[in-house]
């Protein structure tokens, strides 16, 4: 592959360049599917373990419509649609009992992501069909790397984010809900309806996994209902990483974890770009024993009481 | 309370001591019963072929994985997905000393040094968390990527080039040609195999189910039990909070460690997917539906649960096991849902209003222990 | 006629006679506490004498739980030292100093609400050497809960509870318990009955150092008093002249005394 009329230069650029898109890559997904696990912890005090699950119901939403002839960017609507609505329907049933039961709820999804997980081994079978990813590739120098992956995920991730900063800093809706994540009973006596913050804050975060399994539907290669185990390591241990303010949080974790996991992949290879960024959380949480925003708060407050 | 005249002095100075608040089951009825489950236990591979009790001694090495999470996470409140790492490195350990040194005696040093190893882990991990102020959810989610980071590290350890002394490590292969359970040295050695192995792993099951209910109604046990319910308080009275998460958590890697043992030397082979999340989050399912705070609950859900899902799988095919993790997952729900102790604490509970209903004693709020001397 | 300058002086400890033994069994000196910018406890000097029964008053933000803080440990000082019959608390964890012969019982009930009264009194109980059968009966007596003795910590009425967790201090044997308003949220009977169970226990020689708002409370069972104003120590003397004092009800302005 080497290529003599490229010099050392050119070649440490481009592979700078192949860091950083593979750096987006990851970056990309893990925004995604840390959010809507973030949302949720921060609003209800619940981990939904069955998140992976969650964002393979979104791939599968869009896998099978596509493969009957949907078109692609329909097959997402059709699978973040799908998702928002099992959310709902698992919310009123299960989740809804589990509110500040933060290790019950954990267990609880556990069992809810078996029965997701296997239920959709048994019908579906053990893959699916994979959907080519769209847009192609960008070349440089040696490398190349996938427009869609490291260019459209990681773009879409930042716009998600942005419109939850909007929909949380800007909106009535985003007012009550974030008065009900500070204190629920102060948000009732003032006349929020909190049962139905926490429906549709579960709503939206189940539709964010939907967009996540949507949008990694074309990149997974080979569908199989066995990754909802992978989608969720990264997006928990980003959550608890990150703390609880869920747009800085998710942002600094994913960040941080992506660097790692790039840095380690690109040099050495994919096992220990993820052993890799598992040490680094390891350390995170040992160091920032409330997470990174936890951090800044606790910062933030000391700052503030000194001026 | 008294048994035969001449025993009596022994009987119920044992019976003192494996009795008290913290275990369900302190009543004379419960040990006839306990003492019956032994003997049908033991009786068991005379009655079934070899290749059943076989099958049946797997269920005891994994038993030894649901009591360490009982005793740690309800007794203690500290939910680890990690313990499946202490019984992994246990494992891998086993192999290792047992590859390398291939005798009786060598056997017999990899059993010590397997459990001393897993143990030794578990106190390193402990400390690093409890000295270092990690605590609740950040337990949980800390000792789940360790288990994942191993999972990651052994899986990729496929080359010949990954190898301590002569025994490969095997990536996601695993290792292989793992000896038997052997005790002793030379021609005065046990070789543990099929049916021996059932017993070995059933007296070990049931001396260490003794033994932790000694420690658990002892006065430790009950500091075990005001740390779970309120560590600041029981700061306050002058105990060293993070000294005794520690012990707990270094028995609980202990008896992991025992159960990795039993693990390697079951199928003289162990793999990477001990380290993974379905099987790191297996104590998880089996202690809490079995129940937090029982240690029998959890080695019955464990057998329950684990035989279900031999059964299944090797009934209907391949399908049988997808079949069966519904159903444990549907439990899962369900037990949580509706009696989130678990099923033995539940089942107890009830067993006393009946008993108390019965007896017609005034409707007193109910006592939340049996009633013990 | 009162003037600013006496409201902000600082009074030195009183070195009257106690009415107990005169050695001091906490002592702070320059004991100071900030946040930021907030200084919580200011260059305290405060001492507690053997056997003695000191009660700690302020209006609200005086500093007191925070002093109470800084001798348990939950919070490091900024400047200044603690010492506990001769030993100096520096640098000790919190279960370190319970073991020098402090106890402590917080504001708001922290019982086991899960387990029974008695198991409730046998985790402190279990740490003595004390024999436990007899001093379980004997602390049930004195918190009147031996007919609670098998219910739920949880089940008992908020009186209850803070009778209760007096009662699992008080079986450490401290020499000095800290009791941060032990009688918050009692009836008039449950005050005068912890009341009496203060006094009978100061007989056998316990110290206490108490935060009150409950001045009736505070009458029954102090013998010296300190008021704490703005982290800074304001007056110390007997509980007479506290209520005398026209500086000490200015700075209530107007709460409850």
């Amino acid at each position: 592959m080497i290529d003599p009329t490229v010099t050392p230069v050119q070649t440490s650029v481009y592979s700078l360049g192949a860091l950083f898109f593979q750096f987006l890559n990851s970056f990309g997904f893990i925004v995604l599917a840390t959010v809507g696990l973030a949302i949720i912890f921060g609003m209800m005090g619940v981990i939904n373990l069955a998140h992976g699950e969650f964002i393979l119901i979104g791939v599968y939403g869009t896998a099978l419509p596509y493969h009957a002839g949907v078109p692609l960017p329909l097959a997402m609507v059709i699978g973040v649609l799908v998702t928002t609505v099992f959310g709902v329907i698992i919310e009123r049933t299960v989740v809804r009992h589990f509110y500040d039961r933060l290790l019950d709820s954990m267990v609880a999804t556990w069992g809810l992501s078996l029965v997701v997980a296997q239920l959709l081994l048994i019908i579906f079978g053990s893959s699916l069909d994979s959907i080519s990813t769209p847009l192609g590739n960008v070349r440089y120098g040696p490398f190349s790397s996938s427009v869609y992956r490291s260019i459209l995920l990681p773009m879409i991730a930042i716009l998600v984010l942005v419109g939850l900063y909007v929909l949380f800093t800007r909106t009535e809706f985003g007012i009550k809900a974030r008065a009900t994540i500070k204190d629920p009973e102060t948000a009732r006596a003032m006349g929020i309806d909190t049962d139905r913050m926490y429906v549709v804050t579960f709503a939206i975060g189940s539709a964010l996994a939907g967009l996540t399994g949507a949008l990694s539907a074309p990149s997974l290669g080979s569908i199989t209902p066995n990754r909802g185990g992978t989608f969720l390591v990264e997006a928990f241990v980003a959550v608890v990483v990150g703390g609880p303010s869920v747009i800085v949080g998710t942002l600094s974790a994913s960040g941080i974890l992506s660097i790692f996991n790039a840095t380690g992949s690109f040099f050495v290879d994919t096992f220990f770009g993820q052993m890799l960024m598992l040490l680094v959380a390891i350390v995170a949480l040992r160091v920032l024993p409330n997470g990174i925003t936890g951090y800044v708060d606790s910062w933030r407050q000391r700052r503030r009481a000194e001026q | 309370m008294s048994e035969t005249a001449p025993t009596e002095g022994i009987a119920t100075r044992v019976r003192r001591a494996l009795e008290g608040p913290n275990t369900l089951g302190n009543s004379t009825p419960f040990w006839v019963g306990f003492v019956a489950a032994v003997v049908a236990l033991a009786a068991y591979p005379q009655v079934t072929d070899p290749y059943t009790a076989l099958q049946t001694s797997r269920y005891f090495a994994l038993a030894f994985l649901a009591i360490s999470l009982s005793f740690i996470w309800g007794y203690s409140g500290v939910l680890s997905f990690g313990q499946v790492v202490f019984f992994g490195v246990s494992a891998y350990t086993f192999g290792i000393i047992g590859i390398n040194f291939a005798s009786t005696a060598g056997a017999t040093a990899a059993l010590f040094g397997a459990v001393a190893v897993g143990t030794v882990a578990a106190a390193l991990l402990g400390y690093f968390m409890f000295y270092g102020g990690v605590r609740d959810v950040y337990v949980t989610i800390l000792t789940l990527v360790v288990a994942l980071v191993l999972n990651t590290f052994m899986g990729q350890t496929a080359g010949s080039e990954w190898a301590i002394g002569t025994a490969r490590l095997g990536g996601f292969n695993g290792m292989t040609n793992i000896p038997k359970l052997t005790l002793g040295v030379g021609d005065a050695s046990i070789v543990f195999q099929t049916v021996g192995f059932y017993y070995a792993a059933l007296v070990a099951l049931v001396g260490t189910y003794l033994g932790l209910r000694v420690l658990l109604n002892s006065s430790f046990g009950m500091t075990m039990v005001a740390v779970r319910e309120d560590e600041e308080r029981t700061a306050m009275f002058g105990y060293n909070v993070p000294f005794i998460k520690l012990v707990v958590f270094t028995i609980g890697g202990g008896l992991a460690a025992l159960g990795g043992v039993f693990y390697a030397t079951w199928g003289n082979y162990v793999d990477p997917s001990v380290f993974s999340i379905g099987f790191a989050a297996l104590p998880v399912v089996w202690v809490s539906i079995g129940g937090r705070e029982s240690l029998l609950g959890a080695i019955g859900a464990t057998l329950l649960i684990e035989r279900m899902r031999t059964g299944l799988s090797s009934g209907i095919g391949p399908i049988g096991s997808e079949w069966a993790l519904v159903i444990v997952g549907g439990l899962l729900l369900g037990v949580i849902l509706f009696m989130p102790a678990g099923i033995a604490p539940t089942l107890n509970d009830l067993k006393d209003e009946l008993l108390e209903r019965r007896s017609s004693r005034s409707p007193a709020s109910s006592p939340t222990e049996d009633s013990v001397k | 006629m009162i003037t600013p300058q006496d409201i902000n002086a600082r009074q030195k400890p009183a070195t009257a006679a106690t009415g107990s033994g005169t050695k001091a069994i906490l002592a702070t000196r320059q004991l100071t506490k900030n946040f930021g910018g907030l200084t919580a406890v200011d260059d305290v000097d405060f001492e507690v004498n053997e056997g003695e029964i000191r009660c700690l008053i302020g209006p609200n933000g005086a500093g007191k739980s925070t002093l109470l803080n800084l001798i348990t440990g939950r919070l490091s000082p900024s400047e200044g030292d603690i010492y506990f019959d001769g030993t100096d608390l520096t640098g000790l964890e919190p279960h370190d100093r319970i073991d020098t012969g402090l106890s402590v019982k917080f504001q708001s009930p922290h019982v086991f609400e899960n387990l029974s009264v008695k198991r409730n009194l046998q985790v402190p109980l279990q740490r003595t050497d004390r024999d436990a059968e007899r001093v379980m009966a004997e602390t049930l007596e004195q918190i009147s809960l031996v007919e609670q003795a098998d219910t739920p910590a949880g089940d008992l009425s908020h009186g209850q509870q803070q009778r209760l967790e007096i009662g699992m201090a008080i079986t450490l044997d401290p020499t000095l318990m800290l009791l941060d308003e032990p009688v918050a949220g009692m009836s008039v009977d449950e005050t005068a009955d912890v009341a009496d169970l203060i006094n009978s226990l100061h007989d056998d020689g316990m110290a206490f150092l108490v935060v009150e708002h409950d001045m009736e409370f505070v009458r029954e069972i102090s013998e010296k008093v300190t008021v704490l104003n703005q982290g800074a120590v304001f007056r110390q003397g007997t509980i007479e002249e506290i209520e005398a004092d026209e500086a000490v009800r200015r700075i209530y302005l107007g709460e409850d005394t």
